[in-house]
């Protein structure tokens, strides 16, 4: 929930003096997309992206791959963002997921007062989700659709603990106007039954074909 | 074994009767038909003139009914003499005679050598009746047609003949349509002998008493054989090539039968390999050797009853209910008569080790041990024989794999159950608890030195078991089809997982949408499983057949039905006789709704046989 667990602690960095020519050697050895420029005492300075260093070399500001004007070697510090949306420790995944879709950016560092802690990359949120909703574990999924009332949803909950049956992860979002609809995944491979019998008891258990044609 | 039939002397279409009534009539006149006792234990061994109890022939009406039941009337009575007494290595057959009885034909001659009479011979033709209702003795319908070797001796030991004429038979029996041959091993040479020309033990208890007392007889030598070595045996021919490194001595009476230790006839001590000696002194046994399974392929079926022990709970999808089924449409079928019935054995633990924990196989025994209603998860219900069935399921596979590598059967189906394709090294799922395909797998690498296996899974279900024990593995191709993750249990083998380290790319996961049937399967199947096999060039194939993505199976959402297992079938074994002598070892996996599973498992046994659809180009013997 909150970012300090999340986030990634073993960071690779890049002073501000670093050339380009480094820098990008770093990203490519660690195949990461993203490298925070740190300053004396891990002080963040700001933070350079793949995008960054191919648009400096791209754009022809610099002759002779990358040395500018001057004829010496281009840094970091020069196209490296300076100005910075960051995220502490303190701040919840979803402040992250907020920022990273609004600012349409791939990666927050995580200070805590001016000190670089931490990282947090669009990659980071996905794994999370995957782990919250237990994608990557064995089990099969049931949807159902609910009236909006959460007396139904306890009468569902009720339903599968009838069954025995062991849910790895349940989601509950609005569907229509008066809805809900409910992703539950279960760890069972006779699906079919606990289905079958959660339609017994009265629930719209979506129908794959439905969810099917409509996606 | 599989003669081409058309090409066996003096077999051919079925003649008019006329032809076979005339054939009697000369035969008659000629002194060289009778009828005989109706009871054939009447047959009379010594006595003076004939050696049985002879008398007028029944009326050509009956002889006809039993010529058209025993031979469908595809060979004329004056072939069949001919046939049966070829001139071989020197040796031909004097006054034969054809008898008739209530329900068997017998020949009976003499065998000559110059012109000096050195044996005799007497064969039995006839027809088992099974049970129509298994339970009940009537009504009876017709069987497998057997030759029964009544008796045969010979005063020269080792001339070859017998093996040669044996083989002229097999071949002449084959074409004419007949299952099995049987003989009473009793003499002491003969108890080698036969196990030796490929004959088996008829009765598997009596063969299960013979291991053990082979396993005392090691014990009593100290010899150092492991016991697991004996367990695997399954046929009395594999007896009888036992340990050939090994030799111990046995005594020899004067009359030529042997024992284990001396005493006061059995004197002369003589040095034999393990496992003609223990033969030679062993109880007499009925033997018998399949000729024919009236089917371009013979096609071994790995069942025991112990499968129905593993008892779930009421509701329970993967119930007894389901092989039991099986095994009585195998009945209703007649298709005993085609099948060759493999016996599965409890495997070394050590062999299943290699694909799952100690502590992990000891803690299911504990758990069926004391009781537990299920292991590990919820879908694994056990009871008592549970933990044996699972043993013996894994066992199951490996004797299939031994029948199949020995050349016993071509191919096989393991009709075992719990399945076993989620089962990984330490977990429980899905039904499954030891991962039968894996451990054959192997089972077959380090038994039979087989490297290059290729397995195709293609229950509804990922098999993830089954991956995650090879996915590192460069010489064990695992290739699923199954329903999409996103849609079906167990939520695994998506496309991107393709092996991990030296076994990268030697994982292929095809997954289908939800409501994919024959079309969409066999599309995958020829685009992605065809040239996969191709590529990798197997030298053994394993199927991991579960037959649970039919469309009226109630546990997944695929539409396929047996037109397409049929397809796949097919299409495996030719795969298989390209790379890999037509060696292909199949594994029942899931299928739950009975109907279903029952006319799938049919198709595709039959298929294995090689008699569905249009025949298979390279059936071989």
């Amino acid at each position: 929930m909150f970012v300090g667990p999340r986030m990634k602690r073993d960071l690779v960095t890049v002073t501000p003096g670093a050339t380009l020519e480094e820098a990008s050697r770093l990203l490519k050895a660690h195949r990461i997309h993203h490298l925070p420029v740190v300053e004396e005492g891990n002080r963040l300075a700001g933070i350079v992206t793949d995008t960054d260093l191919r648009n400096a070399t791209l754009d022809g500001a610099i002759g002779g791959g990358d040395r500018g004007d001057s004829g010496r070697p281009v840094t970091v510090g020069e196209i490296m963002t300076r100005d910075l949306v960051t995220l502490s420790p303190g701040d919840t995944l979803d402040d992250a997921m907020l920022v990273l879709s609004r600012q349409r950016i791939g990666a927050l560092p995580v200070v805590e007062g001016d000190r670089l802690v931490g990282i947090v990359t669009k990659a980071d949120i996905l794994s999370a989700l995957l782990t919250t909703l237990d994608i990557a574990g064995i089990g099969a999924r049931i949807e159902v659709v609910l009236r909006r009332n959460v007396k139904e949803v306890a009468r569902l909950v009720a339903a599968l603990a009838d069954q025995d049956v062991e849910v790895r992860s349940l989601v509950l979002a609005l569907h229509g106007a008066d809805g809900y609809a409910v992703f539950l995944r279960v760890a069972t491979i006779d699906v079919a039954s606990v289905r079958d019998r959660l339609r017994e008891k009265g629930f719209c258990v979506g129908e794959l074909s439905d969810f099917y044609e409509a996606g | 074994m599989a003669v081409d039939t058309t090409r066996v002397e003096g077999v051919g279409d079925p003649l008019p009767e006329r032809d076979i009534l005339e054939g009697f009539d000369r035969l008659i006149a000629a002194d060289r038909l009778f009828g005989a006792e109706l009871n054939p234990s009447i047959i009379k061994k010594s006595g003076k003139g004939a050696p049985f109890l002879v008398r007028r022939h029944p009326s050509h009406h009956r002889m006809l009914a039993l010529w058209r039941d025993l031979f469908a009337n595809r060979i004329p009575p004056q072939g069949l003499l001919d046939a049966l007494a070829p001139e071989v290595l020197g040796f031909s057959h004097g006054d034969g005679l054809l008898l008739f009885g209530k329900d068997r034909v017998l020949y009976d001659c003499r065998i000559v050598r110059g012109n000096e009479t050195v044996g005799h011979l007497t064969l039995c033709f006839y027809r088992e009746r099974e049970p129509v209702f298994r339970f009940l003795p009537f009504p009876r319908r017709p069987g497998r047609r057997i030759v029964f070797i009544e008796g045969i001796s010979l005063s020269a030991q080792s001339t070859g003949y017998a093996s040669s004429l044996f083989r002229h038979y097999e071949r002449f029996f084959h074409g004419l349509g007949f299952h099995r041959f049987r003989v009473k091993a009793s003499l002491s040479v003969g108890k080698y002998y036969w196990a030796k020309e490929g004959f088996d033990c008829e009765d598997r208890v009596q063969f299960r008493e013979m291991r053990e007392k082979l396993q005392d007889l090691v014990r009593r030598f100290d010899l150092p054989v492991e016991e697991q070595e004996i367990r695997r045996l399954t046929h009395a021919g594999d007896v009888a090539a036992f340990r050939r490194d090994l030799k111990i001595p046995v005594y020899r009476n004067p009359e030529g039968y042997y024992a284990t230790a001396r005493d006061g006839s059995h004197r002369e001590e003589i040095l034999f390999p393990l496992g003609k000696a223990f033969l030679l002194c062993s109880e007499p046994w009925d033997g018998y050797k399949v000729i024919y399974t009236n089917t371009p392929r013979r096609t071994g079926f790995v069942w025991s009853e112990a499968f129905l022990d593993h008892g779930v709970r009421p509701g329970h999808p993967e119930s007894p209910k389901r092989l039991e089924a099986l095994s009585e449409a195998i009945r209703e079928e007649g298709m005993r008569e085609s099948l060759i019935f493999l016996e599965p054995y409890l495997p070394a633990m050590e062999s299943l080790h290699a694909v799952h924990d100690p502590a992990y196989l000891e803690a299911f025994r504990e758990a069926v041990a004391r009781g537990d209603r299920h292991f590990a998860a919820q879908d694994c219900a056990i009871s008592g024989g549970s933990y044996k069935a699972a043993l013996l399921a894994a066992g199951g596979v490996m004797a299939g794999i031994d029948a199949v590598l020995s050349g016993r059967s071509d191919n096989v189906f393991c009709a075992v159950r719990p399945p076993g394709h989620h089962a990984g090294r330490n977990s429980a799922m899905g039904f499954c608890f030891v991962n039968n395909v894996a451990a054959g797998a192997q089972y077959a690498r380090s038994a039979h030195g087989v490297r290059r296996i290729y397995i195709l899974d293609w229950d509804v279900h990922h098999g993830n078991g089954t991956q995650a024990l090879f996915e590192e593995d460069p010489l064990t191709f695992f290739c699923s089809l199954h329903e999409h993750p996103s849609f079906c249990y167990p939520g695994t083998g998506r496309r991107l997982e393709k092996g991990k380290g030296s076994g990268l790319g030697a994982t292929l996961n095809v997954p289908l949408a939800p409501h994919a049937g024959d079309r969409e399967l066999l599309e995958a199947f020829e685009r992605e499983v065809v040239p996969s096999i191709e590529a990798f060039r197997p030298e053994l194939i394993l199927l991991s057949a579960g037959f649970d993505a039919h469309r009226d199976d109630p546990i997944a959402e695929l539409e396929c039905t047996e037109d397409a297992y049929v397809h796949m079938t097919r299409r495996v074994l030719e795969l298989a006789d390209r790379h890999c002598e037509g060696r292909v070892v199949s594994v029942l996996e899931g299928g739950y709704r009975t109907e279903s599973l029952v006319s799938s498992a049919i198709a595709h046994i039959k298929t294995l046989q090689g008699r569905e659809g249009s025949p298979c180009s390279s059936a071989r013997g």
